[in-house]
């Protein structure tokens, strides 16, 4: 059990002057992390798993993704960028993928790479894993840090499902780092490595890794600032000449989570493939039954169609995957040397320290007690008139009566039942 | 009147004194299972786990529980021409018991025999059918009674406990 003092980094912030308390933000939180209290929305930070859906849902500029500025490589003597494989996806056809990605050595980077570069070794170590842990079924993909933390706050019995390797990013900063370390002969302080994000939980994920052994990245931005920058810099034709950098179009599969579970997929291993918050809570409900015990392998993503979706994207996840799949299909295949990652794998250098649950669903540690209030819960629930309105500023009818037995909220919350006592006494 | 149990050695003398007893459970759930109405078959064994979880009950137990429920729940609605699910929670175990409409368990000791069905198409069609249920119930569930006969109603009870 989690060390209930333990504080959580996220990625997002609520600006209370905006926030109107329209309770959208309450109703798309997959763990009932938000309550609307005096009027502003407020976020139980144990419970967050920075999905980004409340940012999304937001009419009002209220919840606010946070990414670190640009400015902080500075700090750094050379500086590498790692993009997420969703970035080919926000450019309009007129540039290029290979501009696009060069075009960031004009923002100050010394060195791009792109997680579409570890795809097919990905591919591979997750197969091999998969063989290697057959006691175990299904094996739940890593890779998306909402969907980690989604399991150790509401499925922790599937912790020991989860493919316990860094995601892509990681294991591609790993590399990096030991190369320029040794060709460059430089400190590990003096270099800098930032990945370039499609939401905020991978920018949570590079500020608070869970089961990460070793120091990776140094920040995270947000692909729209990074698309802002560089379109301006294409506008004015302001990128400088740029030395040609290598792309690995074939990898950029990485960021449509159907095309990973296609590649992972063969002979003796079926994979499934899932996205989007609802779908991720059900499927991760029904494996909790043993009912998809079938499958060896499931990709999860808590965004639409898989990274494409992220919440710090400025593209349509549709129009995105069409883009990337558009951007694969011409592209001629590279032959990728990753003797070095398999031997870092073969070292257990991308392993994961056991990943620990994050109860907080209980009513109580005491079971007794827990029960007592579990009693009272469903004392206060029949009085409560189950519209699910989110008025009160609770998600549902259940979570208010949760939230009174917890001492968060009152009785008179309920705007319905308040209505109907002042008719009463009229 | 045909009658199958099913006890597990450890909670044997447990299990029996609480079906002697049979004390008012603090917290209670009934969920209505439709003739082989699928779209909601699952729904009462998912209010459990959910419950159980708030009780903050060990992980595995709660799968046990998951598995055994959804399998029962199943059963009902592909089986028979409906009934209701009533679980009872307690400090230190789950009881629940699934109570049909008919038409009746033939032969008990045959359908705990895995990979033997009486399913039909539409059933088959859905994906389940395959055989596995009762025994799946009985290898998740601590006790495990079925009182049944062919024409007749089925009644169907599970004990898990947390320990």
């Amino acid at each position: 059990m989690s060390a209930p003092e333990k504080e959580y980094y996220h990625a997002l912030q609520i600006v209370s002057d905006n926030c109107t308390g329209c309770t959208a933000c309450v109703r798309v939180c997959p763990t009932e992390a938000i309550r609307i209290r005096e009027g502003k929305a407020q976020i139980d930070t144990t419970r967050c798993v920075d999905c980004g859906n409340c940012i999304t849902i937001c009419k009002f500029h209220a919840i606010l993704p946070k990414s670190d500025p640009l400015e902080i490589i500075r700090n750094f003597k050379y500086r590498v960028a790692i993009l997420s494989s969703s970035y080919a996806g926000q450019f309009t056809e007129d540039i290029t993928y290979p501009v696009a990605k060069q075009a960031l050595l004009g923002l100050g980077f010394d060195e791009v790479a792109e997680e579409a570069f570890v795809t097919e070794f990905m591919i591979n170590l997750i197969r091999d894993y998969i063989r290697q842990h057959k006691e175990i079924r299904p094996i739940l993909s890593s890779n998306c840090p909402a969907v980690v933390r989604l399991i150790q706050v509401k499925y922790p019995s599937l912790l020991p499902n989860v493919l316990h390797q860094e995601a892509p990013m990681s294991i591609l900063t790993r590399y990096i780092r030991e190369k320029i370390q040794e060709e460059k002969g430089l400190a590990d302080k003096d270099i800098g490595i930032f990945l370039i994000v499609p939401c905020v939980a991978h920018v949570t994920a590079v500020h608070q890794p869970e089961g990460a052994y070793k120091h990776l990245q140094d920040g995270a931005f947000s692909i729209g600032m990074i698309y802002g920058r560089i379109r301006e810099k294409l506008r004015k034709n302001n990128i400088g000449k740029q030395p040609e950098i290598d792309t690995y179009e074939q990898g950029l599969t990485w960021a449509l989570s159907g095309v990973e579970a296609e590649m992972v997929d063969c002979e003796d291993i079926r994979a499934l493939s899932v996205n989007g918050t609802e779908n991720v809570l059900e499927i991760l409900s029904k494996v909790e039954d043993h009912y998809l015990d079938q499958y060896d392998y499931i990709v999860l993503r808590s965004c639409t169609n898989g990274c494409v979706g992220g919440c710090l994207n400025v593209e349509n996840p549709f129009v995105a995957m069409s883009r990337i799949k558009k951007i694969i299909k011409g592209a001629k295949p590279k032959k990728i040397d990753a003797s070095e990652l398999k031997a870092l794998y073969k070292d257990g250098e991308f392993a994961v320290a056991p990943l620990e649950a994050r109860s907080i669903m209980e009513l109580d540690q005491d079971i007794k007690q827990a029960i007592q209030k579990m009693k009272k819960l469903n004392e206060i629930l029949v009085m409560l008139p189950g519209l699910n309105c989110s008025a009160c500023g609770s998600p549902s009818c259940y979570a208010l009566a949760e939230d009174i037995v917890n001492g968060r909220a009152s009785i008179d919350d309920c705007v319905v039942l308040l209505k109907r006592h002042q008719k009463e006494e009229d | 009147m045909g009658e199958y149990l099913y006890v597990s050695p450890d909670h044997a003398s447990a299990a029996e004194a609480f079906l002697r007893n049979r004390p008012e459970a603090e917290v209670s759930m009934e969920f209505e299972i439709g003739e082989k109405d699928f779209v909601n078959a699952g729904k009462g064994s998912a209010e459990v786990k959910n419950t159980l979880k708030r009780l903050g009950i060990d992980p595995n137990i709660l799968r046990r529980v998951a598995v055994a429920s959804y399998e029962a729940e199943i059963n009902v609605a592909a089986h028979s021409s409906g009934g209701r699910m009533n679980s009872f929670i307690y400090d230190d175990l789950v009881y629940i018991r699934f109570a049909d409409c008919g038409p009746g368990i033939a032969d008990i000791e045959q359908a705990m025999v895995p990979g033997w069905s009486t399913a039909d198409d539409l059933v088959r069609e859905m994906g389940f059918g395959a055989g596995l249920g009762l025994p799946n119930i009985k290898k998740n569930a601590d006790l495990l009674r079925i009182n049944s006969q062919a024409g007749g109603n089925t009644l169907l009870e599970l004990i898990i406990f947390y320990a």
